[in-house]
């Protein structure tokens, strides 16, 4: 009986340590394709994003020189790396776990998938699969963003149109992001707004949102999803932040700042001491002298009185 | 004596021949080795020249300033080297509107130390020598533990630099405090006024002195370091000056560190690299200072370290990753 429940709870630990070292992706991101068919071009775009953002980890691929971490990241051409599918590798990379950063926000999805097909490069085997483009119920052809800001509602709207049958129109249920350029990447503002049937989306832009000394700040409007509509984003400036102005931070007079910069007080109040200790000793020293004065002139005065 | 004279005439004539002789052919050598050295000099010439000029197919992957991969022509190359002066004058400017500020979300850290590591591979030092280090807190007995990165403050108000005497240390216009090695006398007067207990004092030869031989000091790297002399943490200011977040904020496994300008009211996560704004984030978050009180006015913020994710495993456990 001991025996059974020792042998239950030993199974039941290593199932548990398997488990929490599987890498569980969800099953449509698993099923998920790359929009674009791999080639030359995109392993060598891929290569050169592996180089910069994987290889400091995860070494050469095929090479087995991965940096020795706990735990060790897998090689790229390792068949522990390449058993994964295509949408689960693109998940791992965007997510990532533990001591694997998330990409999701440094690169684009058209990156990530460059990735994936530098990886695909050292499998033989590896055949690949393209998704059919997504349809949205139309055919998405030469899709395009418009940017309108609504001064009076301090929104800002969003337009989505494709061609059909030669001729525009709107592109409904498409869903939008817009982002603000800040130094060290983008601020998304006011989450993700799906576009209605007049392919309008309507974001609020945040209050007191500061932009430069003119109010301007860049916008970034991207789909969310890059597979259905490609690497159609749209770049703009638009003075709708708040101007922002700061003087330098060292700007002021203070005690900490440079020689020129003194407070007045300090400046003041060391002249004021300087100049009467100064004063003062003078004022002793011509005191001294005339004393010294009178007293020659005493002494004259005697010695001509006696002759 | 006749036959002598008879012998020796037409000697001596033979030598006036044999002298125009030598005069004649050593122009017309001249002329010929002259031609052939102009020829063979030409060719050479031509040689080198092709040899300048050819294409060469050997290109060398750089990484511009902009952050761009690209491709040049290994013999297109030109070393430049940034002079001293002109080092320190950008390091004493410091970037133009800007306001660096960075945010501590003591929820998350739970000691990987990869910032420590990070900084100390980036300003060359010893495994003991910190310009950010994690300290163990409990505020009183009956109070959860928990970890707390301290860097330098780059306080608005800064004591160290109102004490230095030669103006090593200073404030620039976007906030950072840096330490002029080549300034430094070494006082200590900085340290005794800081109250965070930011800076340390090279006792000894710097790690890296033979490797860092030659190399043109700089400023906002602290690189050479420099014996008998201060140094702290700089938030990275060689980093931010290319546009990318500092040594410690980017190593962060954990999401610990935020960094940003509180002018555009944005901080980015060095592990996630979502974008927050500042603000926000400390209103939603009870952001707060290190000893107010003093009226240093710190340029890093920090979180409470509330709703943690782990359980704080006390002084043993060195380096606990997420897994």
């Amino acid at each position: 009986m001991k025996i059974s429940y020792l042998l239950t709870a030993i199974i039941s630990l290593v199932t548990l340590q398997v488990s929490a070292q599987e890498w569980v992706v969800p099953a449509e991101k698993s099923a998920s394709l790359s929009p674009f068919a791999f080639s030359d071009s995109t392993r060598k775009a891929g290569g050169d994003l592996y180089n910069l953002n994987c290889k400091s980890c995860h070494g050469d691929p095929g090479k087995n020189n991965a940096v020795k971490l706990v735990p060790m990241p897998p090689d790229p051409a390792s068949a522990q790396l390449q058993g994964n599918s295509d949408g689960a590798m693109f998940h791992k990379v965007a997510e990532g776990r533990g001591l694997m950063p998330a990409f999701k926000n440094t690169l684009s999805a058209s990156d990530l998938w460059r990735v994936v097909s530098f990886i695909r490069g050292f499998n033989e085997k590896y055949v690949q699969e393209v998704a059919q483009k997504l349809s949205l119920g139309t055919s998405l052809e030469n899709v395009k963003f418009a940017i309108n800001w609504n001064n009076e509602l301090n929104q800002l709207q969003v337009t989505v149109t494709a061609l059909k049958a030669l001729t525009r129109q709107p592109v409904p249920g498409a869903e939008m992001k817009l982002s603000v350029r800040r130094y060290f990447g983008n601020l998304q503002v006011d989450g993700v707004h799906t576009t209605d049937n007049q392919g309008v989306a309507v974001f609020n832009f945040p209050k007191g949102l500061p932009g430069d000394s003119l109010g301007f700040v860049q916008l970034q409007l991207k789909p969310v999803d890059e597979t259905a509509f490609g690497e159609i984003k749209v770049d703009t400036t638009m003075a709708i932040g708040v101007p922002t102005y700061r003087p330098p931070l060292n700007k002021e007079r203070a005690m900490w700042n440079v020689v020129g910069k003194t407070p007045i007080w300090l400046l003041l109040t060391y002249l004021i001491t300087v100049l009467t200790v100064w004063g003062l000793i003078v004022y002793v020293m011509l005191q001294l002298r005339a004393i010294y004065k009178s007293g020659e002139e005493d002494d004259s005065r005697s010695k001509s009185k006696v002759e | 004596m006749n036959d002598k004279k008879l012998t020796t005439e037409p000697e001596h004539t033979k030598k006036m021949e044999d002298s125009s002789n030598s005069r004649r052919t050593f122009f017309k050598r001249f002329g010929l080795i002259g031609a052939a050295a102009a020829t063979g000099g030409a060719a050479i010439y031509t040689g080198f020249e092709y040899e300048v000029s050819k294409p060469n197919h050997d290109f060398v992957k750089v990484l511009t300033a902009d952050n761009k991969l690209v491709e040049v022509p290994r013999d297109q190359i030109k070393n430049l080297t940034m002079d001293l002066t002109r080092k320190q004058q950008q390091g004493r400017d410091g970037l133009a509107g800007r306001r660096w500020v960075m945010v501590i979300d003591l929820a998350k850290c739970r000691n990987a130390r990869k910032c420590i590591t990070a900084c100390q591979g980036a300003h060359h030092l010893r495994p003991y020598e910190y310009h950010i280090n994690t300290l163990v807190m409990q505020e009183s007995e009956n109070t959860a533990p928990y970890y707390m990165p301290k860097p330098c403050q780059h306080c608005d108000n800064p004591p160290c630099v109102a004490v230095c005497p030669v103006d090593a240390t200073f404030k620039r216009q976007d906030g950072i405090v840096l330490i002029d090695n080549e300034r430094c006398i070494g006082c200590r007067f900085c340290v005794a006024a800081c109250p965070y207990s930011a800076r340390m004092f090279h006792w000894e030869e710097p790690l890296q002195v033979e490797a860092d031989n030659g190399v043109t000091y700089d400023i906002e790297l602290n690189v050479p370091q420099k014996k008998g002399t201060i140094s702290k943490c700089l938030f990275s200011a060689d980093r931010l000056r290319e546009g990318k977040l500092p040594y410690c904020v980017s190593s962060c496994p954990n999401g610990v560190y935020y960094f940003g300008d509180e002018n555009q009211d944005a901080v980015t996560n060095g592990t996630t690299k979502e974008t927050f704004r500042l603000s926000q984030l400390l209103k939603d978050n009870g952001g707060y200072h290190l000893m107010p009180e003093l009226g240093t006015k710190p340029r890093v913020y920090y979180l409470p370290p509330k709703n943690r994710l782990f359980e704080f495993n006390g002084e043993g456990d060195k380096v606990v990753e997420q897994g």
